[in-house]
């Protein structure tokens, strides 16, 4: 096991999604619904206290017919690095229920340590944590069905996505008995990337070259959200859209957002 | 001493009844609130703190104000003070108890609340602002409680609580700071992100707390036998006066900054609270009232005349305790998440529930103090039938 973990470099699991792909049909979010056993409400149409930890966004370019035009924005965690790991989360979380990976890049949150005092979602710039206000109910018959690799929530504690870090245990528990000391790139995929059916999102290990992520991420029209914050996000937009990438973060009217994207 | 806090009129009893219904009724709904989970309040994704820590973030000002009696008295060797010191102390004290009671309150699950402790982390403000708040109130206790046995017992302070009265000093300061240090290291929230906050925060404290003071001081002239001075009330005037000016001050530093520079992270929340923001002002009436109220309250403490007029300065202190409350316990947390980092304006009203929990937890606060005054004002009262 020591030799193992010797040969295995941090990684910095992170996905690219192609907005110009994605065509918002939600195919991502029921997936992650149903692999992270995420409670839901009889009436969703108070979005406000829905948990959504994959939620997608529609942008608009506000501009009247003929010039009129939508984006769709799939927004998991962005499983921010900060710097040296000073994620916002992560530093503010006051019992360390919230930590952030060296080995993986992926921000964890254990359910049963956090008491819900919400000091992260004051911190998160991307409403990416969820709060339970109430216990999950689950229409009858269905806690059968629930993923038994994901622990339940109850009311009080804070959740969010895991870029369904159970799979990665599983697919390195399984390298481990075949002998080897690292997973594959397709043998560690979220629920929401192998469900979306335009093939947008693309998940992988940034710090890898070999993996797909690697290359994606320095298209020139790469970007990520609310970048000037400093929060150092691992998960990347791309699209032609001027439009599109000039909403992913507070721009003055006239400032040119491509110019200033940084590659990392 | 505790026993004084037992013999009381029947006014007296009728006002503590009063309370501990409140108090009761403010509980029940806690029970349910635990039952259910915080859903019963109006807080969500987008504002996930509302009126609980608004109400900590005011009180913890009303208890760094007690500085303003401590600080003279100790510090400068101003005597007068030494008369109301006690009064400062105990109303630290019961805000305290009120900023634990909130922080308790809006926690999801209360019973792990001690994970603080068990997986503690230098790197939160909440991990040290549970440091600075205890210890205040630890010090407060320690401090006034002997100082007030002594006095009772017609000697001077023990000598070993000299250190204590200092570290309780620079605390006060503390335990401001540390809760403006909350807010202000947040990226993404334009309205707190401002060096200003700390100061900002502190000149409100120190403008609200002695304001609630006067007027405390007031009332316990005309119901009690103890008289807390005219001079004493004065001075707290001036203190106030100079204090709520700062604030103002401050907050007119924080417009020109965000509305010159014209930076839409900091712009943005000063025109949802002032104007509106894409249709929706709620708080607009609130804010400008408070200002109204402070700006009104300055104009009637900055005329000497007018300020050694007691009603006027009862009235002006009103004013100011109203209106740091509008501005603080109301604006400064609503604010901050409105609109939100990606510029979506969502609001929050608080529910009935969470007005009535809010309301309990203001009782239990007034029954600690009703508790302490009273059982100071008997001491002065004691000591003062010995003098003949």
């Amino acid at each position: 096991m020591k030799k193992a973990a010797d040969h295995t470099k941090p990684k910095r699991y992170g996905m690219v999604i192609d907005l110009d792909k994605c065509t918002g049909c939600g195919a991502c979010m029921v997936a992650c619904f149903a692999e992270n056993n995420i409670p839901f409400k009889k009436d969703e149409s108070e979005k406000l206290l829905s948990i959504t930890w994959m939620r997608v966004y529609k942008l608009s370019n506000k501009k009247k017919y003929p010039d009129t035009d939508i984006c769709y924005l799939p927004r998991p965690c962005m499983h921010c690095e900060g710097h040296e790991g000073h994620s916002p989360c992560v530093s503010v979380c006051p019992a360390t229920v919230t930590d952030y990976s060296t080995e993986t890049g992926i921000v964890s949150q254990i359910y049963t340590r956090c008491f819900g005092c919400r000091y992260c979602m004051a911190a998160c710039p991307y409403h990416a944590r969820y709060f339970n206000w109430w216990d999950p109910v689950w229409p009858k018959g269905m806690e059968k069905m629930l993923s038994p690799d994901v622990s339940v929530r109850m009311r009080g504690v804070v959740e969010k996505c895991s870029f369904c870090y159970h799979r990665y245990q599983r697919a390195k528990d399984k390298a481990y008995v075949e002998g080897r000391t690292d997973v594959e790139e397709e043998e560690y995929q979220t629920a929401c990337t192998q469900a979306c059916p335009a093939r947008a999102i693309t998940f992988g290990d940034l710090n890898n070259p070999k993996h797909k992520v690697y290359e994606l991420k320095q298209d020139p029209h790469a970007f990520r959200l609310l970048e000037r914050l400093g929060t150092n996000p691992k998960v990347y937009y791309v699209s032609s859209r001027e439009w599109v990438r000039k909403s992913g973060d507070n721009y003055l009217k006239h400032e040119e957002p491509g110019h200033i994207a940084t590659k990392h | 001493m505790l026993e004084l806090a037992l013999k009381g009129t029947k006014r007296y009893y009728g006002w503590v009844t009063g309370l501990l219904l409140v108090a009761g009724i403010g509980v029940v709904f806690w029970l349910w609130q635990l039952q259910f989970g915080l859903g019963i309040t109006g807080m969500s994704r987008s504002v996930s703190w509302g009126f609980y820590i608004a109400q900590f973030t005011f009180l913890v000002g009303v208890a760094a104000g007690g500085l303003m009696v401590v600080l003279p008295y100790y510090l400068h060797n101003y005597k007068a003070f030494g008369r109301i010191t006690i009064l400062g102390e105990f109303l630290a004290i019961s805000a305290l108890v009120m900023c634990l009671l909130f922080i308790m309150v809006d926690l999801g699950q209360p019973n792990r609340m001690l994970n603080v402790l068990f997986y503690p982390t230098p790197h939160s403000m909440l991990f040290w602002d549970m440091i600075v708040l205890n210890g205040y109130l630890f010090l407060n206790i320690i401090v006034g409680w002997n100082v007030l046995e002594a006095e009772r017992n017609n000697v001077p302070p023990p000598k070993w609580l000299k250190p204590f009265i200092y570290l309780s000093i620079p605390w006060a300061v503390g335990i401001h700071t540390v809760t403006a240090y909350l807010y202000c290291g947040l990226p993404g929230r334009g309205f707190w992100m401002t060096a200003i906050l700390a100061p900002r925060f502190l000149a409100s404290a120190f403008a609200a707390g002695p304001a609630f003071l006067v007027l405390l001081c007031m009332l316990i002239r005309k119901v009690t036998r103890f008289d807390p001075g005219k001079e004493q009330i004065q001075t707290l005037g001036k203190i106030i006066t100079y204090a709520i000016i700062i604030n103002v001050f401050f907050f007119l530093c924080e417009v020109f900054v965000a509305m010159y520079s014209q930076i839409p992270e900091h712009m943005d929340h000063l025109t949802y609270l002032f104007a509106g923001l894409h249709g929706h002002d709620t708080l607009v009436p609130f804010m400008w009232a408070a200002q109204l109220l402070m700006v009104t309250a300055i104009l009637l403490l900055i005329n000497p005349n007018a300020r050694k007029n007691e009603p006027v300065l009862a009235v002006a202190c009103v004013m100011v305790f109203i209106g740091t409350w509008l501005d603080k316990g109301l604006g400064m947390i609503s604010g901050g998440f409105v609109p939100d980092p990606l510029h979506h304006v969502i609001e929050y009203t608080p529910t009935i529930p969470e007005l009535i929990i809010t309301a309990g937890v203001w009782a239990v606060g007034f029954l600690v103090l009703t508790a302490l005054f009273k059982i100071a004002i008997g001491v002065k009262e004691e000591v003062m039938g010995e003098m003949g």
